[in-house]
């Protein structure tokens, strides 16, 4: 698989403090990368970084294929975007077309193109100091895109949106990976849970934990299986007998996926069928392990 | 099209959109107007809201079109660079404060554009309301006063004050590059003022500086300027801007990671 970033002892050290501290990881292409970890932990400075805002202390990221310089193919959305209030919206895509290389006829239309898969095609021509936080969020993801990047870093993508502008601009983000590698930095698990395939996880800026969602869950007490029953009762019972460990939660019964197999556990359902209305398999969630490995002192 | 052009038709829109275009320019209008006719009317002024004792009497010098010139550049160098400074300090500080420059710093730009396009559109903007000024102020001078200075005078004079003003704006765009809005406007500032007072305490030591420009400039009004003295003042001017220029491209450059993500 061909690597689009790789980054190797990345350390920022300010006066008496370091912000991020000696990470190493790698991008694939065509992947999304979920930077997680608690407020201060490093994650909107080591996106400053690979954006080049700001200069590592010391360790090294190389970009591949990407030219002479690479913010050239470098997309970057802030977590609080500012633009300048006095322009429309279509002026500032073609701003950002330009100093980002694009030029030609196409550059209008291509901004006309960015703003309406960002849902913005009908505020092309209004001034951006009248947008509302989801359109300049969304704006600033256009600006990010316009120019087909190969990278794409985004800070906190969603975190300044409604529920309604949270899906839609997912959805976009999920388009956007079929082309392009995207690193985003996040809090909310959900959404990471739903476009990841590989997890970072910082803690005083340091990276301690990394790997794709299923390797992480794995290691992180995994998936299990939950039986439902038709009342409290044969619940307990199937949890007394069953030679696993169990625990009852009102009629469910939940089993750990360590112990035991999914053909085991069949066949021991089908030995012991009272009450037994579904079965099926549980994952642990991303907060449960985000609080685990993080919240670790 | 090039990053130049680009951040120069950025830089016009916003002083446009911001009414620069139109305050800077204003300001120094008023103060042309303002200057021939208050010297042309004094002793009306004084009569009706001076509030003189009973038999008062003064006798006011004959105030020739040069003499009412260097009273205008009198008060450019003080309320004129002030507006100057002001409009001006926060090109490059407030947007990286703002966080507005952060989108354009993570592209490919060239520092260099990005400062000369500011410099390009400060320059012109306060070099042009300078000459509205003068020009406005003329058109005055020429119906209310004798002795008026030839035109071919006036426009070496204008000239050489266009070099102190774009000095002047260069000093402050790199301030804002180098520093945040406040420190920018203070340092550009003082940096004036102090200059200027240097200028009055030894001046006559010390021909060869940007300071001396608007004193050669009216030299052309009022007579003929030691050529020497205002080649070696405009090397000096044109030395020092092109360095403070090259300053504040580093510092762009430099302060860009100050940027507010």
């Amino acid at each position: 698989m061909n690597m689009v970033l790789e980054v190797s002892g990345l350390t920022k050290q300010y006066d008496g403090f370091r912000a991020v501290d000696g990470l190493t990881f790698s991008l694939a292409e065509h992947t999304a990368t979920a930077l997680i970890g608690p407020n201060g932990s490093g994650k909107t400075t080591t996106l400053s970084m690979l954006a080049g805002l700001l200069r590592q202390s010391s360790g090294s990221i190389r970009f591949s294929g990407t030219g002479k310089d690479p913010r050239s193919a470098i997309g970057f959305l802030p977590q609080y975007p500012n633009f300048f209030p006095w322009m429309t919206a279509t002026e500032y895509m073609e701003l950002a077309a330009g100093l980002s290389g694009m030029g030609g006829r196409d550059v209008r239309s291509e901004c006309e193109k960015t703003l309406g898969f960002v849902g913005l095609g009908d505020a092309g021509k209004k001034r951006i100091g009248g947008f509302s936080g989801g359109m300049k969020q969304r704006l600033g993801l256009a600006q990010a895109i316009i120019h087909r990047p190969a990278l794409l870093l985004l800070d906190e993508p969603v975190s300044a949106l409604d529920p309604a502008g949270r899906r839609e601009v997912m959805e976009m983000l999920k388009e956007l990976g079929e082309s392009t590698t995207i690193l985003y930095s996040t809090h909310i698990l959900n959404d990471a849970e739903e476009m990841t395939d590989q997890l970072l996880f910082l803690r005083g800026g340091k990276l301690i934990e990394k790997g794709p969602l299923r390797e992480v869950r794995e290691k992180h007490g995994g998936s299990g299986y939950r039986v439902l029953f038709s009342g409290q009762e044969a619940a307990e019972r199937f949890a007394d007998a069953v030679p696993w460990a169990a625990s009852a939660d009102g009629s469910a019964v939940m089993i750990s996926g360590e112990t035991v197999t999914m053909e085991e556990l069949l066949r021991f359902a089908s030995e012991h069928p009272a009450g037994i209305t579904d079965i099926g398999r549980t994952a642990v969630r991303l907060e449960e392990i985000f609080m685990k490995v993080v919240g670790k002192p | 099209m090039s990053q130049f052009s680009l951040f120069l038709g950025k830089e016009w829109r916003e002083q446009a959109r911001s009414f620069k275009l139109v305050w800077v320019p204003l300001v120094f209008i008023f103060f042309g107007v303002l200057e021939p006719l208050t010297y042309h009317f004094l002793p009306q002024i004084l009569d009706s809201v001076g509030n003189l004792p009973e038999g008062s009497d003064f006798t006011l010098p004959e105030m020739t079109g040069a003499d009412v010139y260097a009273s205008l550049t009198g008060q450019y160098q003080t309320i004129g660079l002030l507006v100057l400074v002001l409009a001006f300090m926060g090109s490059l500080s407030g947007e990286r404060k703002s966080g507005t420059g952060t989108l354009l710093y993570v592209r490919p730009i060239s520092y260099a554009a990005y400062y000369m396009s500011k410099w390009t559109a400060a320059v012109l903007l306060a070099v042009v309301s300078l000459w509205l000024g003068y020009g406005m102020a003329a058109t005055y001078i020429v119906q209310l006063y004798d002795h008026v200075p030839a035109f071919s005078d006036m426009v070496l004079f204008l000239l050489v004050l266009a070099v102190w003003i774009g000095f002047v704006v260069t000093l402050t765009l790199t301030a804002s590059s180098a520093l945040p809005t406040g420190g920018a406007a203070g340092a550009a500032l003082g940096i004036l003022f102090i200059g200027m007072m240097i200028d009055s305490l030894v001046g006559t030591y010390w021909t060869w500086s940007p300071w001396k420009l608007q004193a050669y400039g009216l030299a052309f009004l009022t007579g003929s300027p030691d050529s020497g003295d205002l080649a070696g003042a405009l090397v000096m001017t044109a030395v020092l801007a092109a360095l403070l220029v090259l300053f504040g491209i580093l510092q762009a450059r430099r302060n860009a990671a100050k940027a507010k993500v």
